[in-house]
């Protein structure tokens, strides 16, 4: 079964005179439960072509297709909700709400889908103990470190029980440590709920940990490859 | 739905007090306005109150019936019967408070000094008491006893410009309807100071009987004043002294009687209106200069909202509920110190530097402010509705802006 | 243009709507300002030009108990010839006429009334006041001593006389003795004010004096000039050539002016001022805050940038200094746009009118036409938005002073 298929994704950008490519006729197939990675260098497209699998962005030709779902087709509103209930997102870092606290940002989406409040409350501590963050949840963005602001952000990413968490260069701003904990925990999540990860990234400590590791140059795939595990990195 | 507005709640109240300053300045503005919207609405009201209710007292009564003739020609011959059967009947009714049956022509008054012109009035001083068109300051002697008191009460200015004082004999004069100078001596058994000076010179009171033999008119009188206390209500009940005053009859409430006084309400609560809006205007700029900042500096937060799947319409909703704080505190401030404000000053502003000028408006020289409840509650509506529609473009411009982008903004 | 100046300019645009915000409530403030103040300043000459020039004009010499009592034994002695002095001293530009009023009973076939009569010279009497002018039956006086009146329109309609009819009056002479004439109507006087149309009552002041036993003596020399600042000198003058002469020096005359004749009108005036200034304030204040609010979120956001300019060794003055310039530019666009297009709908008015539903009772109490006429003037023009702009540097204070609190190092650090 696929999480994830592309079709022929082509895409543009306009800066100034210069026209940037972004996808070159992409066409990918995601597995459920797999754990990939985009890697290549700034504007190879593998941000691209992220924001175009979570339905941020709309590629100019192709199909993409999200479980039964056709994103390119969708409206703006219909889109929103598709990210709601079946994605889970993690940025770089410094992507939390800052006036919300580490719970309310992990039950705001739970907010948003209406989830009731003590179920809410339920999965908000669950998600942030399986993430390492008890006695944590009241503080504010600012007041958690780097590492720990990441991990919230991922405990938001999958307190809605999504089947897709796509990660855009989660370890950018995180020292080997940090990142080797997040990477850790993406495993697994992805060994114990069966959570399809696709992680865009050029941090080569990230790469070690994917099954599937996927190069990308100039809006094209130059390489696809299956690997075993992350043994090999130290 | 409710959860999801709850945290857009949440989230604007927060954001509300990230940058407290312009917050706070903010609301001081919106404050100022709303306190000024209320203040010089109840100033407005307190001086067109007070120029109806002085307008009131000498016409007097919020109704008047006479014969058709009368105003044209305000003459003896132009009389009327005293009220009877369903008229009398009527005027009994609620809710009339009070009548009065008056003679009122004009008339000389001469001291042995000097003479003036004047408007004499013949009047039951019980029912003038009860209308509420008695002198109230009775500088000297005594008011009027009965119909048949022998004696007049004049105004102060007028005792000064004919020289003469209380206890001392005038003569009036006048005519009857056979056209005869009729006239009579009495002694001024009361001096009067009349919250408008202009009026002390004119009105010359005298027992209605008295008056009604010194001019041969038998039982005929000129007018029937009638009152119910509110003048803001007159229109509820004056067609009932209409239809029981019969055709023969002139019935005029009081907007009718002095055009002035009635178009003076109108143009004010008109007034007010404009005067509202303009107010919000002005701090409108500055409403929407705060929400447009606010924005501003939350577009990578509120491209992250959009990416993690928040709908646009929640995304207006959390400016326009930052907006309604704004507006709702600024309200709540605005209306207390006005109310406080008003409060203090119910004892009236002292304006009487500007007397004379005042009393070519019908004017006494202290303003009381008169704080109305319809006020506070059409600023608020103003500012709410006008303030939600100022907020709508910020709040749009927010809820379009493109996620991809507005993540990557540094 | 210094390197300060420039950097002032290209600050304000980096915030484009911010600033058009800012600078856009200064100009609908001073739009609304430029509009009302002008539209007062209209009104007020119209007002006070038609009150005036109704009949009491601009100055006039009588006894000086006189305007207080208004008693008839307080009288101006040969009063046509004082008029011809006044004339003389104040030359071509001042109209000048002399008057004489007495109460009297005034009777027709069918009705008495107590009136007001007033004994004009016909011949002067038409250049000091602009009743002789609105004759709408008949004529006026002529220039005799015949014994004519002039009435106005309600009086007459309560007198029951038209144009030909005869009224008898009754009243006391000077000297307190019995004083009775008759008089023909020959002219109706309609203004369409009531007050005035009630009142005016005016006779050849030849035979005012004979029948009234007056002598040669009025009540009072009326003095219109053509404009009110002449007022002041004049009186000077007035008050000179009163003093200067022997006889006239201890008649007990005095020189009152328009302020002493007409006191409600300069009040009437000042009250409406104060309580239009009270909402100018209110608008002026909501700009200043405007202004303080954009000027203290430009100073907070630039923390870092002001850091480094410190760090490079900008003083703390200098980037005072741009903060107030930024203010500077957007108070002159501010005032530079809202003074043209408020002088230019004020201007469009000025011709065309301007009308407020309800308006005309309101207007004619104070004795102004239905349509309101805005005066352009610089003082209108420039009047409100001078203290805007004075309001809004003001209100840049607080901003600039947080900047002499900064500290390179934690300023540069600052998100």
């Amino acid at each position: 079964m696929s999480a994830i298929i592309c079709k022929e994704l082509c895409k543009t950008f306009h800066q100034g005179e210069q026209v940037i490519t972004g996808l070159d006729h992409v066409s990918i197939e995601i597995k459920k439960g797999s754990f990939t990675c985009l890697s290549g260098p700034s504007g190879s497209g593998k941000t691209t072509l992220l924001n175009a699998m979570g339905g941020l962005d709309t590629p100019d030709s192709g199909e993409i297709w999200v479980g039964d779902t056709r994103l390119d087709t969708l409206a703006r509103g219909a889109l929103a909700d598709m990210r709601l209930h079946n994605i889970g997102f993690v940025f770089q870092a410094y992507n939390l709400i800052p006036v919300l606290s580490a719970r309310e940002n992990v039950e705001f989406v739970m907010q948003v889908q209406g989830v009731a409040k003590g179920e809410r409350r339920r999965r908000s501590d669950e998600v942030l103990a399986e993430v390492g963050l008890q006695g944590m949840e009241d503080r504010l963005p600012s007041q958690l470190s780097g590492g720990q602001q990441q991990r919230v952000a991922v405990a938001r990413a999958i307190a809605s029980k999504p089947k897709l968490v796509l990660a855009d260069e989660p370890t950018a701003n995180l020292d080997s440590k940090s990142a080797a904990e997040l990477m850790a925990l993406f495993e697994s999540l992805n060994e114990q709920h069966g959570i399809t990860f696709v992680i865009a990234t050029h941090d080569v400590r990230v790469m070690g940990y994917a099954r599937r590791l996927i190069s990308m140059r100039d809006g094209l795939i130059i390489s696809d490859e299956a690997q075993q595990s992350h043994s090999m990195v130290v | 739905m409710n959860a999801s507005w709850l945290v857009v709640a949440t989230l604007a109240w927060r954001n509300l007090w990230r940058n407290y300053r312009r917050t706070l300045i903010i609301l001081a503005t919106i404050t100022l306005g709303v306190w000024s919207m209320i203040f010089m609405s109840a100033l407005m009201r307190g001086m067109v109150d007070e120029i109806v209710r002085n307008g009131l007292e000498t016409l007097p009564g919020e109704v008047q019936v006479h014969a058709p003739a009368y105003r044209r020609d305000p003459s003896v011959v132009n009389s009327m019967a005293m009220p009877d059967g369903d008229f009398l009947q009527a005027l009994g009714e609620s809710p009339v408070v009070a009548w009065a049956a008056r003679v009122r022509v004009p008339a000389v008054i001469s001291s042995e000094r000097d003479s003036r012109g004047v408007v004499l009035l013949g009047v039951d001083p019980s029912a003038e008491s009860a209308l509420g068109s008695a002198p109230d300051n009775l500088v000297e002697g005594r008011f009027l006893l009965g119909v048949d008191d022998k004696g007049v009460v004049i105004g102060a200015s007028l005792a000064k410009r004919l020289e003469t004082s209380l206890g001392k004999r005038i003569v009036l004069m006048s005519q009857n309807p056979d056209n005869d100078v009729a006239d009579r001596g009495a002694r001024i058994v009361g001096i009067y100071k009349a919250r408008l000076p202009g009026t002390e010179d004119i009105y010359v009171y005298a027992g209605r009987a008295a008056t009604q033999k010194m001019l041969a008119m038998g039982e005929q009188i000129s007018e029937v004043a009638v009152t119910a206390d509110d003048y803001r209500a007159v229109q509820s009940w004056y067609p009932n002294i209409l239809e029981a005053a019969g055709d023969e009859l002139e019935v005029l409430p009081w907007t009718a009687l002095d055009t002035f006084l009635s178009s003076m309400l109108a143009v004010q609560d008109g007034f007010a209106l404009v005067f509202m809006v303009v107010v919000f205007l002005a701090l409108s700029f500055g409403l929407v200069n705060t929400l447009v900042m606010a924005v501003f500096e939350r577009v990578r937060e509120i491209g992250l909202m959009l990416a993690l799947g928040m709908k646009p319409a929640l995304i207006i909703g959390q400016v326009l509920v930052e907006s309604l704080y704004l507006l709702g505190l600024g309200l709540a401030a605005g209306n207390i110190i006005a109310y406080v404000s008003i409060r203090a000053l119910e004892n009236g502003i002292d304006i009487s530097s500007v007397a004379q000028g005042m009393e070519m408006m019908s004017m006494s020289p202290v303003l009381y402010p008169a704080l109305r409840f319809s006020d506070m509650l059409m600023s608020t509506a103003v500012v709410i509705v006008l303030g939600l529609a100022a907020s709508l473009l910020p709040a749009w411009k927010a809820s379009r802006l493109d996620p991809v982008k507005a993540l990557t903004k540094t | 243009m210094n390197v300060t100046a420039v950097l002032a300019w290209r600050n304000l645009w980096r915030h484009k709507r911010r600033t058009w915000l800012t600078v856009g409530a200064m100009i609908f403030c001073n739009i609304l300002l430029v509009f009302l103040i002008s539209l007062q300043l209209g009104s007020y000459q119209m007002m006070i030009d038609n009150t005036l020039s109704a009949f009491s004009g601009h100055i006039q010499i009588q006894h000086s108990a006189y305007n207080e009592e208004q008693k008839m034994y307080q009288n101006v002695p040969a009063v046509a010839q004082l008029a011809n002095t006044v004339r003389a001293a104040l030359g071509n530009e001042a109209n000048v006429a002399a008057r004489g009023v007495a109460f009297a009973l005034a009777s027709s076939e069918e009705r008495s009334f107590g009136i007001q009569l007033a004994g004009v010279q016909p011949k002067f009497e038409s250049q000091v006041s602009t009743f002789p002018g609105l004759i709408n039956h008949g004529r006026y006086l002529a220039d005799s001593h015949a014994p004519e009146i002039v009435i106005g329109a309600i009086l007459a309609q309560n007198l029951k006389v038209a144009v030909g009819d005869e009224l008898t009056f009754i009243g006391s002479g000077l000297d307190g003795s019995f004083a009775a004439g008759v008089a023909t109507v020959v002219g109706i006087v309609e203004t369409g004010f009531a007050e005035v149309d009630r009142a005016v009552a005016e006779v050849p002041l030849a035979w005012f004096q004979e029948v009234f036993a007056m002598g040669e003596s009025g009540h009072s020399v009326v003095i219109r000039l053509p404009a009110l600042d002449s007022v002041e000198p004049a009186v000077a003058r007035l008050q000179k050539v009163l003093a200067d002469d022997p006889i006239l020096a201890g008649a007990g005359l005095s020189v009152l002016d328009w302020n002493v004749l007409e006191p409600g009108l300069k009040q009437a005036i000042k009250s409406d001022m104060v309580s239009a200034w009270f909402m100018y304030a209110v608008l002026i204040l909501l700009v200043a805050f405007s202004v303080l609010n954009t000027q203290l979120m430009s100073v907070l956001e630039r923390t870092r940038e002001f850091g480094v300019m410190l760090a490079l060794g900008t003083r703390p003055a200098t980037l005072a200094k741009l903060v107030g310039l930024e203010t500077f530019v957007m108070s002159c666009l501010g005032m530079g746009l809202g003074v043209l297009l408020g002088g230019l709908l004020s201007f469009y008015l000025s011709y065309s009118g301007f009308y407020y539903p309800g308006m005309e009772e309101m207007a004619q109490k104070f004795n102004l036409p239905d349509r309101m006429y805005p005066q352009v003037s610089l003082l209108s023009l420039l009047w409100g938005p001078a203290i805007v702009f004075l309001g809004a540097m003001l209100a840049a204070i607080y901003p600039a002073t947080r900047l002499f609190g900064l500290r390179p190092v934690a300023a540069m650090r600052a998100v």
